[in-house]
């Protein structure tokens, strides 16, 4: 399944930590008007670069579905990040 | 080996056998089927696949100015063969054009013999890998662990 939410938690030099829960989803559903929008010249690019599309498209989803569980942490004296796509 | 069993049960209910030697024998017949199914268990538990890379970097501030600096990624397994796919649908002399570039910038990769079967293979096998790198540089220590899990 592709990932619906992402929380990114950032500390500051107080010791302070800000979490914020990014609905993932809502930016799919405002990707996919654009994404069908620019489905036939991704298309036509793919077939002038001789790329299968729909293998490119297929593949472009298996990354989507690839991206749950993936964590980024940064932590530093004064400050940290930590991201992590649920 | 049911089979076995019920022909032990018949017997016990003929009674040519006791229940103790009934029990003996149905026990004497399961216990080389439990012996080989469990080396073949054993052996599929301990070499679980591994679901994600881990890169950790450990890097120790100079004298403690600007602190140590952790890194810590964990990538999953599933996005490394995708991406292998994707670079996979690159035409020829797009990543000849990348090599040479990389390259240029002293990278001795290849990208053309980056394949699906390559990963698999190299995914077997990282299972028991672990890379520590310790890098002691003008009061710096850096410790990078790259493993999978």
């Amino acid at each position: 399944m592709i990932p619906f939410v992402a929380v990114v938690s950032l500390r500051n030099q107080e010791s302070r930590t800000f979490r914020l829960w990014i609905p993932l989803f809502l930016v799919w559903l405002l990707l996919l008007p654009l994404g069908i929008l620019l489905s036939p010249f991704i298309f036509i690019a793919c077939l002038a670069c001789r790329v299968n599309p729909l293998r490119g498209f297929a593949v472009i989803w298996q990354i989507l579905n690839a991206l749950t569980d993936t964590e980024l942490d940064v932590e530093h004296r004064s400050a940290g990040m930590s991201f992590h796509i649920l | 080996m049911s089979e076995h069993r019920r022909q032990i049960l018949q017997m016990l209910s003929e009674g040519k056998i006791s229940a103790d030697e009934a029990e003996r024998l149905i026990s004497a017949f399961e216990e080389p089927a439990a012996a080989k199914s469990s080396p073949a268990d054993s052996a599929s538990a301990g070499k679980r696949p591994p679901k994600y890379l881990r890169v950790q970097v450990d890097s120790e501030g100079d004298g403690g100015q600007e602190g140590p600096t952790k890194v810590n990624v964990r990538v999953p397994m599933q996005l490394l063969r995708a991406g292998v796919r994707l670079a996979g649908l690159l035409p020829a002399q797009a990543l000849h054009r990348a090599n040479h570039a990389m390259q240029e910038q002293g990278i001795p990769i290849d990208l053309t013999q980056i394949k699906p079967e390559n990963l698999e293979e190299l995914v077997d096998q990282l299972n028991d890998l672990t890379v520590d790198v310790d890098q002691k540089d003008a009061g710096t220590k850096v410790r990078v662990r790259v493993f999978c899990e």
